[in-house]
């Protein structure tokens, strides 16, 4: 049927090298462009996304360093074992993360529709989003393997050769789990559209359970006392399964542990150098099979699975009005009414968003996880003290992202929708109060609730409880404060996604000032009372100096008040700041 | 240039297009109208690639949109309904990425770019981002560039939203020019004046079926009905009223 008809306009179909290379362009093109506009304008989260990471690699290199020094003294024969823990459980994170990344970038996208309607192979196409889910599923990866492989270099003084092959042998290992991931996703979305969701779920939730299990009951099949030498070989031995000679993550492990070996002569060195090149060439050689594989299954499966997607509709569901809802808006006094409502709106669209309460869930979850795993260990009080304050710190910051990400932008979201709310006989003041309280009651509950497991776990006597449940209110009101405040300050009505409206300037502000606001409470409260309670454990007679006043009962009621003090703070000054420019707002 | 050979297109259990048979020789200006969920959408994904047939053909310019896709692709033009664009590129950019994606050589590219941008009075904003570009100046960047490599066939999927009057008669202009110099134009819209002003021949479809194929005389004819709008006359073949008597008579 095909009639010939010649190419209109003097056109000539790209080649595949054609086809890369246009696409290489548009990803350098565009990431200039980015890089550009952050350096102009985002200057501030730039320097300090900098500024973090350089630390964390620091304390990274600097904890993996100590590490290995320990080990290479006293157990050299577990670091293999460590090598293919780490990277045989990296592996399956990056399938997971890879095949997520490709389904969002392959089949949901604006970027796929638009790529789809031109003259583009396939397999171009998958190329090109396979470079951004690369990217994104690795960089943590590079972040963190990095400082470990580099300090055990140091510790085992590798030769350079070592130092050469780390990059090489990094990417070739991770472009396998990604292509294996990305196959994975196009061979679900395309043969199994209907069990898709269904599928990875399972999927994730049997990787996940099995994970858990293992690691659990490696933790508790070690008899020994808690992190002695009997205790670490007894639980490493639990972990034997992840050497497998098939895997990927053992050729890396032998490659690397090779590659590191220095022998007594020069000959020794380069032997052991060139076996190590022999496993590197063997994850190159299945980094490029696994990628030709996944353009091979993309030529053929992308444009059917896409339009297999394309086939389900979506479930129409109705929304019901929960008992919570009602019992809300109608509780309460008449002036308190219009708050009321737009309380239940929020929590409505709250209990919608599954990005949100997933997210929630998940950070929550793994805190709860990690909380119920600390009797595991045995602790001086010296240590639950610390420990029990570092817990609060931490609850702290997962709740400062969370009010940065998602109720920072909120106050900016209502202002692209003001053209409802201002028509509306509410008061704007109840839009910002509604807010906070929003943020303030949903923080609240959890966080009081894993702070007390945390406590309890580390078995911290009742009275630095209730001291930790101040400073954990004080915190939830004062992230609420800083997030909703400076979000009414700082509005963005240019942005519709709400991610992006957290990663601009002001949202970049408000998670600074909340990590100061953090640290500022736990520090003021945590010394007195640490103190105090070595005291009391110890059974000191406190002197009569600066110290000794200071871990007092004097000193930590000073600095009790001085913490509610600060968290009233951090609530009142940027919520009235917030008010007085929302009052004056004009959309 | 465009055929539809007994397309059937299912979502799950829900029949979107059924038999559907329509034959859109070179330099005619078609318009598709239909009420909302009548299935518009899904033939003009069906037209573009996006979504295959359940059953039948889709072919331009004699090739198919499931073996041929890349080939039938580079006779292409599409404008989709929302304007899908790269923020972090300028307009410039933009056309000259899809210069390049249809091979144009470099030259004529650069002409082609200029042309589009005259033609569509890009000027103003070509080098700034697109992250800055109001919903019309993406809309007929949007236009520039599937007007760029001069396809047999444009697709067009409710075009006028977000253009300014002058914009709109600029795309008109336009679109009577290229359709007299053989371009055939497949436009998907509600506006029901803008098929009456610019369409040779229309297309009304109904719940999966295409209820009427030809000009307005011809409706009028069907109809029974003279001396009325295309509005009425459109009211009157999509209303539940004649769709369930047609039902009852089939």
């Amino acid at each position: 049927m095909a009639n010939d008809r010649p190419l209109p306009g003097d056109m000539h179909p790209l080649t595949h090298e054609q086809e890369g290379r246009l696409l290489l362009w548009l990803r350098l093109t565009v990431a200039g462009h980015t890089i550009g506009t952050m350096f102009r304008e985002a200057r501030l989260r730039l320097g300090l996304v900098g500024l973090l990471s350089a630390i964390f690699w620091a304390a990274l290199f600097g904890l993996f360093f100590e590490a290995f020094t320990f080990i290479d003294s006293m157990h050299a024969e577990v670091i293999s074992l460590l090598f293919n823990s780490f990277f045989s459980a990296l592996m399956v994170m990056m399938v997971f993360s890879t095949g997520i990344l490709m389904y969002g970038g392959l089949y949901t996208s604006e970027e796929a529709k638009l790529l789809l309607t031109c003259p583009l192979r396939s397999a171009a196409i998958y190329g090109h989003k396979f470079q951004e889910a690369f990217w994104f599923s690795s960089w943590g990866f590079i972040l963190l393997g990095s400082p470990m492989l580099i300090a055990y270099g140091l510790v085992r003084d590798a030769p350079w050769s070592y130092y050469a092959m780390l990059l090489p042998f990094m990417i070739s290992f991770v472009v396998i789990p990604a292509a294996l991931g990305s196959i994975i996703c196009m061979l679900v979305v395309a043969g199994l559209p209907r069990l898709r969701i269904h599928a990875v779920t399972i999927s994730i939730t049997i990787v996940l359970l099995g994970a858990i299990w293992r690691v659990w009951s490696a933790l508790n099949a070690a008899e020994a006392e808690t992190l002695t030498t009997t205790w670490f070989e007894e639980t490493l031995s639990q972990l034997t399964l992840t050497e497998q000679v098939f895997l990927p993550s053992w050729w890396l492990s032998s490659g690397l542990l090779d590659a590191a070996l220095r022998g007594e002569t020069a000959d020794q060195t380069w032997a052991s150098s060139v076996e190590a090149m022999k496993f590197l060439g063997l994850l190159v050689a299945n980094a490029l099979l696994a990628n030709l594989l996944a353009g091979w299954v993309a030529q053929l499966t992308y444009r059917v699975g896409y339009s297999h997607l394309q086939s389900e509709t979506p479930q129409r569901k109705r929304h019901a009005r929960l008992w919570l809802d009602e019992l809300l808006a109608r509780s309460g006094s008449r002036w308190g009414g219009p708050l009321r409502l737009l309380l239940v709106k929020d929590l409505q669209i709250f209990r919608r968003d599954a990005t949100q309460w997933s997210q929630f869930l998940i950070f929550f979850g793994l805190l709860t996880l990690y909380f119920l795993n600390l009797r595991s260990f045995t602790y001086t009080y010296a240590y639950a003290s610390i420990i029990g304050y570092l817990n609060l710190a931490v609850v702290g910051l997962i709740l400062s992202t969370f009010t940065t990400r998602f109720v920072f932008p909120s106050i900016s979201l209502e202002g692209r929708r003001f053209w409802i709310l201002g028509l509306l006989p509410v008061h704007r003041d109840h839009i910002v109060w509604s807010k906070f309280l929003f943020a303030f009651c949903g923080g609240i509950l959890p966080c009081l609730g894993l702070i007390t497991l945390s406590d309890s776990m580390l078995g911290i006597p009742r009275q630095t409880l209730v001291i930790h449940l101040i400073c954990c209110t004080m915190l939830c009101s004062g992230l609420s404060g800083i997030a909703v405040g400076l979000g009414a300050r700082m509005p963005n009505l240019r942005e519709s996604s709400p991610a992006k409206i957290a990663a601009g300037f002001g949202g970049t502000l408000s998670l600074v000032v909340s990590a100061l606001f953090i640290i500022g409470v736990v520090l003021l409260v945590a010394l007195p009372s640490h103190l105090d309670l070595m005291r009391r454990t110890l059974g000191v007679v406190p002197e009569k100096n600066l110290i000794g006043l200071v871990g007092s009962q004097t000193g930590i009621m000073l600095s009790l008040g001085l913490v509610v003090l600060l968290g009233l703070t951090a609530t009142f000054v940027p919520l009235l700041l917030g008010i007085r420019a929302f009052r004056r707002f004009e959309p | 240039m465009i055929e539809f050979d007994h397309v059937t297109r299912h979502y799950g259990s829900k029949t979107a297009v059924e038999d559907f048979s329509l034959a859109i020789p070179r330099g005619e200006l078609f318009a598709l109208l239909g009420p909302n969920g009548a299935g518009k959408t899904t033939t003009i994904k069906m037209l573009v690639g996006l979504l295959r047939p359940s059953q039948g053909y889709v072919r331009v310019s004699g090739h198919d949109l499931v073996t041929d896709t890349r080939a039938a692709h580079l006779h292409l033009g599409y404008v989709p309904d929302e304007p899908c664009l790269y923020d972090k590129l300028t307009a410039r950019e933009f056309l000259r990425f899809i210069a390049n994606m249809y091979g144009i050589p470099r030259h004529l590219a650069e002409k082609r770019i200029e042309r589009e941008i005259e033609c569509f009075e890009l000027h103003e904003f070509a080098d700034d981002l697109a992250e800055n570009y109001s919903l019309g100046m993406k809309q007929r960047l949007v236009f520039a560039a599937a007007f760029i490599h001069d396809p047999d066939v444009m697709v067009l999927d409710e075009p006028m939203v977000g253009l300014d009057p002058h914009s709109v008669r600029i795309v008109k202009d336009l679109l009577k020019a290229r359709t007299a110099e053989g371009m055939t134009v497949f436009m998907s819209t509600h506006t029901l004046a803008m098929a009456e002003e610019m369409a040779d021949r229309m297309g009304i479809m109904v719940r999966g079926h295409l209820r009427f194929l030809g000009t307005v005389d011809e409706l009028r004819e069907q109809m029974a009905i003279e001396s009325t709008s295309l509005e009425h006359l459109y009211l009157e073949l999509t209303s539940a009223k004649t769709i369930l008597q047609e039902n009852t008579l089939d």
